[in-house]
């Protein structure tokens, strides 16, 4: 194998690496802070990058110009679905978490659903930013270098966001002890809240920029609420540059094994790697974070 | 000859945190040892490392000379270790006396045969009278109650009692202590792990093991314990001069 | 009692119109019919692990899969009888879920719906890229009076979920599946082999699928991965089991009736909403009826005191 080649996949998996970092990093702030398993954040990234596709194709608005929108979409969409769905659990229910699962999967399904009905079966993508640079014997897709970039400053955003300011800092301490929190005053109502609707605006953020790179379609959703339980397992929870770790190692096994293999032995890495963290680490960085 | 049960240097870590360190101790057959300390001694940890619920960080268990380490839960429930936990938390969504069936089902071939032990146990503890009832409506005494019935049903030959006399008020207290003493006669021996209660501690056991900051400090009868300087500095003499 | 023996009576009658359906000779009639046996058994597989045993399984769907191409394999390059490879699909079904449920289930909770969303996916890939299975061709069948075969064929599976069930509980497993349900650790310290007992569930709630998915085969007289692991099968399996009840006896088969109903008028009415209606009826479900018809029903008449 020519050395270039190696080379050359590995630039592309930790492109894709960046926007598989920007959906986990969502999911992150969710299961944080709720420690929901939200089935639906997979359909959520590929509801907004169908949506980016259909708005380049008739509109001719770019992924990158629609970006803001997308994100109060998801937004909207994650307070939805924490404030008219999951709050609306009974008290008696049988065992919360099954139900609130059962729920997440009933939305899921919804979502496909809605998507199949929208945007029909067929694979779309934006193609926006074609062409590549060449780097000596290496060409760097445009497209794929500004959604890597983009994804990085909406990381990066994230960050200080929990880092520096009043409500980041609540948000973190709620999802590293909720008692605690609750005691010095937090309300932790509102920080699940603010979690789905951040946590689903930075995976719509994904779904935006996905778009340019990665062809979708309705019944993809899976694959990525898949793909981000993955990194979160791979990276640990609530560990930023664990997350970009577990991402740049998931980009890559699905660019080597979709050259080698094909596509679709590409799309199936995701739970190949999932599975495989959870054998080697069973008691690992998830099964603390469930605990 | 060997005892029952050997505890060699186990100890056990979370993290950086020693909840368990160096500690020694042997229960001998029918006898009952009460494990005291305050809350975060490292009782419940002992408890959990016995039972299998998780494994030691280094140290030996062994039962009957037979060593218990990376064993699964349910095969020490079948080497003859009960146990209850602090938390009651019955299955309640079951009636009480299905609760006890699933300890029963241990030795017992069928459902049927299960839930005939199963009142036997009942009896004994004295809840038979709310074998139908669901699980979920019963008080916190009853509960207790219903915590030692279920671990009694595997029919131990080591009973570990984890807080059972928490919550109680004295005639209960009473009441189950002579349920304990009692567990003698059937030739079950006991550990007991008590935060407070030292009038309980000092007639209930034979013998007594000191945790603090999960290290043994001190072993001993009832009467040696009570004169030994380091556990009244340490942990209860005030409440002893109280007492 | 008088509940009881109306309950009774009516199962009783349910069963002979199920039985007599295709003497109807009418095909709308035994397509509905073969519709409504193979939800209702399909929902009491699930219930086995996720409403017993209560591990969450959204990949079910998997074994129905491997089920539905023993037929179409076994018939078409092999030229065995249908109901032969139907059976070895089952006993290949119950060898690999032995496995592979010692594995998933080390998973815990929501983990291990993950895990088997994931193998759902995964089966239906590489049924695509595997020569054998035709690819995203698929595999045609012979066709010819397939329908009441795999009709009876299924019929028989669903009474044998109700039979199976039904004893499951009132004996000792289903003694020791509730209470690790509830609660796993307490369960284990009462000696109950959770792994064991886990596995076991997990098996049976295996064979259903693979043996139904085996009969459908032979009622479509065409297998396509997509078609064959299709979410949608599994997202309506577990609508009706959640709409009559998870957990109970009777919650598949109350659920099964009135969903498979509902579904193909649905379905024929909202060709392209069918996913979009179902995930949202599970919500309004779970909402307005979280445990489900069965139990609601029971907790009525005992109010009442009439049962």
């Amino acid at each position: 194998m020519r050395p270039e080649l190696v080379l050359q996949l590995t630039i592309d998996g930790l492109l894709l690496g960046g926007v598989f970092a920007l959906a986990a990093l969502g999911l992150n702030v969710i299961f944080g802070v709720t420690r929901i398993v939200n089935l639906a954040h997979g359909n959520i990234v590929v509801l907004t990058a169908l949506s980016a596709a259909i708005a380049f194709q008739r509109f001719g608005i770019t992924p990158i110009e629609g970006l803001p929108v997308a994100m109060v979409g998801g937004a909207l969409l994650g307070v939805i679905i924490d404030r008219l769905i999951l709050r609306r659990l009974p008290e008696d229910a049988p065992t919360a978490e099954t139900t609130s699962l059962l729920l997440t999967f009933g939305v899921s399904y919804f979502l496909v659903g809605l998507s199949l009905a929208i945007f029909t079966g067929d694979f779309r993508s934006v193609a926006y930013l074609t062409g590549s640079w060449l780097v000596g014997p290496l060409s760097i897709g445009k497209s794929r270098f500004l959604a890597f970039a983009v994804a990085i400053v909406i990381a990066a955003m994230l960050g200080v966001l929990l880092r520096s300011t009043k409500i980041g800092r609540a948000l973190r301490a709620a999802s590293q002890n909720l008692d605690g929190a609750r005691a010095c005053g937090v309300s932790i109502d509102r920080m699940r809240t603010l979690s789905f609707g951040l946590g689903s605006a930075i995976a719509a953020a994904a779904g935006a920029l996905l778009s340019m790179i990665y062809a979708v379609n309705p019944d993809s959703g899976s694959q990525f609420t898949l793909i981000a339980f993955s990194v979160v397992a791979l990276g640990g929870l609530g560990s930023y540059a664990g997350a970009l770790l577990g991402s740049a190692i998931l980009g890559l096994a699905v660019s080597f094994v979709g050259f080698f293999g094909n596509t679709q032995l590409g799309a199936m890495m995701p739970y190949v790697v999932f599975i495989l963290v959870l054998l080697f680490r069973p008691s690992g960085l998830l099964g603390k974070s469930v605990a | 000859m060997s005892a029952l049960l050997e505890i060699e240097n186990l100890s056990r870590s979370f993290g950086g945190l020693r909840a368990l360190s160096d500690v020694s101790f042997t229960v001998g057959e029918g006898e009952i040892v009460s494990v005291i300390g305050p809350n975060g001694a490292g009782k419940t940890t002992l408890f959990n490392v016995i039972s299998g619920v998780m494994p030691p960080s280094a140290g030996d268990v062994r039962f009957n000379g037979r060593s218990l380490v990376g064993m699964p839960s349910h095969a020490i429930a079948e080497a003859g270790i009960g146990r209850t936990y602090q938390v009651v938390r019955p299955f309640v969504r079951l009636d009480v006396l299905d609760n006890v069936a699933v300890g029963a089902l241990l030795h017992e071939r069928t459902l049927a045969q299960a839930r005939k032990a199963a009142e036997k146990v009942l009896a004994m503890v004295g809840l038979a009278h709310l074998a139908g009832a669901p699980a979920s409506s019963l008080t916190l005494t009853q509960r207790k109650r219903l915590e030692v019935a279920r671990a009694l049903a595997t029919r131990p030959k080591l009973l570990l009692l984890d807080e059972v006399m928490a919550g109680l008020n004295p005639t209960e207290i009473d009441s189950m202590c002579a349920f304990i003493l009692g567990l003698r006669e059937h030739g079950i021996a006991a550990i007991g792990a008590i935060e407070h209660l030292m009038r309980v501690v000092m007639n209930v056991s034979q013998r007594i093991v000191v945790l603090d900051f999960g290290r043994k400090i001190a072993e001993g009868t009832p009467a040696e314990i009570a004169a030994h300087p380091d556990v009244i500095a340490a942990y209860f003499g005030s409440e002893l001069s109280v007492g | 009692m008088i509940a009881k023996r109306a309950g009774y009576a009516v199962l009783a009658l349910l069963f002979v119109v199920l039985l007599l359906a295709p003497l109807s000779g009418n095909g709308y009639i035994v397509s509905l019919c073969y519709i409504t046996a193979l939800f209702v058994a399909l929902a009491y597989g699930w219930n086995l692990i996720s409403g017993y045993a209560g591990y969450l399984s959204f990949g079910q769907i998997t074994f129905f899969g491997i089920g539905a191409y023993a037929v179409a394999i076994g018939v078409t390059r092999f030229h065995l009888p249908w109901y032969l490879c139907a059976a070895l699909g089952g006993v290949a079904c119950a060898a690999l879920a032995v496995p592979m449920g010692w594995l998933m289930l080390r998973l815990r909770g929501p983990f291990f719906a993950l895990g088997m969303l994931g193998l759902a996916q995964t089966a239906r890939i590489l049924t695509n890229l595997t020569p054998i299975s035709g690819g995203s061709e698929g595999i045609y069948l012979p066709p010819g009076a397939n329908a009441i075969a795999a009709y009876y064929w299924t019929l028989a599976i669903m009474v044998g979920g109700v039979v199976l069930t039904a004893a499951i509980d009132r004996n000792a497993f289903g003694l020791r599946l509730r209470a690790l349900r509830e609660d796993e650790r307490a369960a284990g310290t009462l000696g109950v082999d959770t792994t064991r007992s886990n596995v076991q569930a997990f098996v049976l709630s295996a064979i259903f699928p693979a043996l139904l998915g085996g009969g459908y085969a032979w009622y479509l007289t065409y297998v396509e991965p997509n078609s064959i692991y299709s979410t949608e099968i599994e997202l309506q399996t577990v609508a009706m089991a959640i709409l009559g009840g998870m957990g109970t006896l009777w919650g598949p088969l109350v659920g099964g009736l009135i969903m498979s109903q509902v579904s193909e008028s649905l379905s024929t009415r909202f060709p392209q909403t069918h996913l979009m209606i179902f995930g949202a009826l599970i919500v309004v479900l779970l909402i307005a009826l979280p445990r489900g018809i069965v139990p609601a029903v029971a907790a009525f008449l005992k109010k009442r005191g009439i049962a």
